[in-house]
């Protein structure tokens, strides 16, 4: 008698009905109604598995999501067959972005209704978002099955053959498409996208003739109405061709758009001339062109890169009058690219050094006599402007401020002589200064969010955090719980980067490891936000920008916000899990004092009052848009993130996609190797280490981690058991030789690379490890202050090794920091970095005041 | 400065130049949503390195179906030229490709942009050297209480 699943029982009529309502209720974003009619059904049927699901659906969408997962968890145990349920269960796992469940329900649900489109559709969402590709190709294929009279799911069909590496079939299904295609309408958007598709794929299987003459026959006929997309596929497609009328094509697109360089280097590829340094008849032809196109800035710009040095004088001098005259103020930065080149450099230099000559007397002598060649004083003003870029670039900042100081005094008002201003004093590592300057032009333009946001970003760089916020407030929402949130829910990399780095720098690691978790968090949502295009363009067969998207979605953590921000938290991660010690006393560091709590709390009630003024001046489609609310923040510090239990966990996810997509980079595999070798994931480590060593074998960061491979291994108990423990060994010995001692290692690395002060430094840090006294760890670092290595050459050293290496003589308890500090001090006048907490506090103060309210005070700095 | 069509991998770029220099933003799903739906409208300026300095983004909007007298227009949702690469006439560059673009991909018979009242430069270029007219002044159209002023450029000639 026994069965394998127990029937159901069908609801009597009035509650079957009921329960028709209940679909068309929540269909129709009727939560409150559709809740009400679940319960007169499980008033009488407590245990009835749909309606259960379809009453947890519904609490889910009024902010009671826990309760309604289990009462659907609850609804599909009594009613394993039903479709419906694994649908509402799969569209709860889908709306909190847990794709594999949610796949795996729509997978049941399927088995109990085979041909239902929705949960189709759904599935291959799903299934493209995985990247499951010959799983969608099924599910297209079935879809297809189903519905042959839509256009849209033949091409969507191509389209899963192509993701699914198999071009030659996508192009046979879109063939017999296009067979079976009546009545297009003219001048149909949609269409013409579909042809390009078919072209794109034709290209990509070699039939190039075939591309083309599809592409000509359909733009003649005006099918194709996309002229650019035209032109570029033509261009591309007769030069590989070798086609003579490829130079048409190329100048056509030229025409089109005379300041895009990929046309010139398509143009002067199929020409078979190199744009290259030297070229006499790529300089001839973009002189024809420069001429031909006297708007367009490329050709000129272009010749300067190929112009050889005997002729580049002549070109640089009329594009440089005239930039200065209309006063361009990106000139610096448009230019600066030929400065690889020595020679142009001084050309450059000594070319504008006369123009400010010539432009200096024009300005003094009297405006009335007007004579010859008379030039605006802005022009002087814009050539000090272009100097002071110039020197500052080639770390000559005394110049540099001296030039500016004559332009400010010349004319006060131009915020971009504070710009560069900021800009030279920060790379003299007087970040409070540079702060200040940033402040200065931004008083210049209250209204400017560009002069704003700088200023903000030096404020994070001189570690003002608070101030810092003030700033960006000005510009933020006003409605926002503060202006933080409205930046991190604009996704701002720049704020939350550069916010974490601030807190780093002043020691609040919960703080940095909280926003650069935001960081990864905006990476996240990105691809979350993919989810619906892979319904959305296949409707409006926009496909060739969508399969473009897919690509970009599959490399975004290669983005250098993203690196950063996973290498950053994962060194977090890493020194909590060496040292939980952190995590308390940074909670007691956290204590606040009275005012810091009287502020939170304000802040928080008014967070509180936005949020509901939000509510409420959202309109009533609000109820229809049935998103959740974004959970509230419990860690709004990062205290708990930062005593998490996992943290080695952790830090491996977050750098998980660098392997592959930060492959060159070799930090990245240094945070690899420290996250993996305190896993106790040996293989995964000195594989890490052995692609570092491919990319730069002598790299201070590795030689450390080499040691520390060395002295963990020579730690272990006993050998890794087989097969791994051999493998491990052989690695290792090839890593690190076994016939050296670390000390010999050691101190051949740094007699190898003494006039590198970072190696320097790493050697001084390998020599801590390997507890050596002290004196002869202070003495290898005192290397980098006094500027002479121990064999008496010279080390010219930097201000981040410099600040550096402090932290390091702090961190073993030297008491000769204090000398160290004062040394570099002395060696870096302008900079900051190395005073005192009582030295800074002043200047702290005239950061936010501005340059003018000061009484000559600090300008004396300068020279 | 390289002007070009706008691709996916500038919407980070773009997201980040809006959010440097204007005060109206967006998350990343609407830049995407516009470049998914038309991407032939859009487009940017990029420096030397890549750094996108200027950008355009652009929608075409449908006459709806319960009003029958509108026409196939585009509109200009975003503009903007970071400061440091003013004077080079980018803006112009961007608007002057992308109109082409919305008339004849999708016959749009004019273009449409809202501009703070107060932004004279702005409006300066629109009016002055692109030829657009004020259509209308829409009253507190910006989240702050400011006046914009719609302003139109027919394209059918």
């Amino acid at each position: 008698m026994s069965r394998a699943l127990p029937k159901r029982n069908p609801l009597p009529s009035k509650e079957a009905s009921l329960f028709k309502e209940l679909l068309t209720l929540y269909e129709t974003r009727q939560i409150k109604k559709g809740l009400k009619t679940a319960d007169l059904i499980l008033k009488k049927f407590p245990d009835h598995g749909e309606t259960l699901c379809m009453k947890g659906l519904v609490l889910t969408h009024m902010n009671r999501h826990d309760e309604g997962l289990e009462l659907v968890k609850k609804g599909v145990r009594l009613d394993l067959t039903s479709h419906i349920c694994w649908h509402v269960f799969g569209l709860i796992q889908k709306a909190d972005k847990n794709y594999e469940e949610a796949l795996k329900s729509y997978t049941q649900a399927l088995r109990f209704d085979k041909e239902n489109l929705n949960l189709l559709r759904d599935s291959a969402q799903l299934q493209t978002q995985l990247r499951l590709y010959e799983a969608l190709v099924e599910t297209r294929h079935n879809i297809l099955r189903l519905r042959p009279n839509q256009r849209q799911n033949w091409v969507a069909l191509a389209v899963a053959h192509h993701l699914n590496g198999n071009p030659k079939e996508a192009k046979m299904v879109l063939e017999h498409y296009q067979r079976s295609l009546k009545n297009v309408p003219n001048y149909d958007t949609e269409h013409s996208e579909t042809l390009l598709y078919y072209v794109n794929i034709l290209e990509e299987v070699g039939e190039l003739s075939e591309a083309l003459s599809v592409l000509d026959t359909n733009s003649k006929s005006r099918s194709i109405v996309d002229r650019t997309a035209v032109l570029e596929i033509r261009a591309r497609l007769l030069t590989k061709l070798k086609a003579p009328e490829a130079d048409e094509a190329w100048l056509a697109l030229i025409q089109h758009n005379a300041d895009s360089y990929e046309s010139y280097r398509g143009y002067f590829q199929h020409l078979g001339i190199p744009l290259e340094q030297g070229n006499k008849e790529a300089l001839a032809k973009l002189e024809e062109f420069a001429t031909q196109l006297p708007k367009a800035t490329a050709p000129r710009r272009l010749q300067l890169t190929v112009a050889a040095v005997d002729q580049f004088e002549s070109l640089v001098k009329p594009y440089i009058v005239r930039n200065l005259v209309k006063g361009v103020p990106s000139l610096f930065a448009d230019l600066k690219s030929l400065y690889a080149d020595k020679e142009k450099q001084q050309i450059i230099e000594t070319l504008v050094e006369s123009l400010r000559e010539e432009y200096a007397s024009a300005s003094t002598s009297s405006a009335l006599t007007s004579s010859s060649g008379e030039s605006e004083p802005t022009t002087y003003l814009w050539t000090l402007y272009y100097l002071a870029q110039h020197y500052s670039y080639l770390s000559q900042p005394e110049k540099a401020l001296a030039l500016l100081d004559i332009a400010i005094k010349h004319t006060p008002t131009l915020p971009e002589l504070h710009i560069c201003k900021a800009w030279t004093l920060k790379r003299s590592g007087d970040l409070l200064g540079a702060a200040r300057c940033q402040n200065d032009a931004r008083l210049l333009d209250g209204q400017d969010r560009f002069l704003n946001t700088k200023f903000g970003k030096y404020l994070l760089r001189a570690g003002m955090v608070e101030e810092a916020i003030s700033i960006f407030g000005l510009f933020t929402k006003k409605d926002a719980a503060s202006p933080g949130a409205d930046l991190e829910d604009m996704q701002s990399l720049l704020y939350l980067l550069g916010e974490a780095d601030a807190h780093k720098q002043n020691k609040k690691l919960n703080l940095a490891l909280k926003k650069y978790m935001a960081v990864k968090k905006v990476f996240d949502d990105f691809e979350d936000d993919q989810f619906d295009f892979h319904g959305y363009n296949l409707r409006k067969f926009t496909i060739n920008v969508y399969l473009k998207l897919l690509k970009w979605e599959d490399q975004l953590r290669s983005h250098p916000g993203y690196v950063k921000a996973a290498i950053e938290a994962s060194k977090i991660f890493v020194a909590v899990a060496d040292d939980p010690s952190i995590v308390t006393s940074l909670t007691s560091s956290n204590q606040m004092t009275d005012a810091e709590k009287k502020a939170k709390k304000k802040a928080k009630k008014a967070a509180v009052k936005a949020q509901e003024e939000k509510k409420t001046t959202q309109p009533a489609a609000a109820d229809k848009d049935m998103d959740p609310p974004p959970p509230k923040d419990d860690d709004p510090d990062g205290i708990k993130l930062l005593s998490c239990a996992d943290p080695l966990e952790q830090a491996a996810k977050l750098l998980h996609p660098l392997v592959t997509l930060a492959a060159a980079n070799v930090d990245a595999w240094i945070a690899i190797y420290d996250v993996a070798i305190r896993r106790k994931k040996l293989l995964q480590a000195v594989g890490a280490l052995n692609k570092a060593v491919a990319l730069n074998p002598d790299h201070p960061e590795l030689h450390i981690r080499l040691v520390d491979l060395k002295q963990r291994a020579s730690a272990l108990p006993q050998q890794p058991p087989a097969p791994i423990g051999a493998v491990f060994i052989d690695a290792l010995s090839k890593l690190v030789p076994d016939e050296i001692s670390l000390e010999t290692l050691n101190s051949q690395y740094l007699q190898k690379h003494s006039d590198n002060p970072e190696a320097v430094l790493a050697a001084a840090k390998v020599q801590a490890m390997l507890k050596v006294p002290l004196g002869a760890v202070e003495g290898t670092v005192f290397a980098l202050s006094s500027g002479e290595t121990g064999q008496g050459e010279k080390l010219a050293t930097n201000i981040r090794t410099a600040s550096s290496a402090l932290d390091f003589l702090i961190s073993i308890q030297s008491s000769r920091s204090d000398e160290f500090r004062t040394q570099c001090q002395a060696n870096y006048p302008l900079s900051t970095i190395f005073k005192t907490p009582t030295e800074l506090a002043p200047l702290r103060d005239q950061v936010m005041l501005g340059s003018s309210s000061s009484e000559g005070g600090s300008e004396e700095v300068t020279p | 400065m390289n002007i070009r069509l706008a691709k996916v991998e500038d919407l980070m770029g773009m997201q980040a130049c809006n959010l440097q220099n204007l005060p109206e933003n967006y998350m990343m799903k609407f830049w995407m949503y516009h470049l998914m739906t038309w991407p032939q409208i859009s487009f940017v300026a990029e420096d030397h390195t890549g750094r996108i300095v200027g950008y355009v983004l652009a929608k075409i909007d449908d006459p709806s179906e319960d009003s029958t007298n509108e026409e196939t227009h585009g509109h200009v949702n975003s503009i903007s030229v970071l400061r440091s690469y003013r004077r080079l006439g980018l803006a112009k560059k961007l608007m002057l490709l992308s109109q082409e673009a919305m008339a004849s991909i999708y016959k749009a018979s004019y273009v449409s942009l809202h501009v703070r009242k107060s932004n004279k430069a702005a409006i300066a270029l629109y009016r002055d050297t692109l030829g657009f007219e004020v259509a209308k002044v829409e009253v507190k159209y910006y989240g702050d209480g400011e006046d914009a002023l719609s302003m139109r450029l027919d394209l059918k000639n």
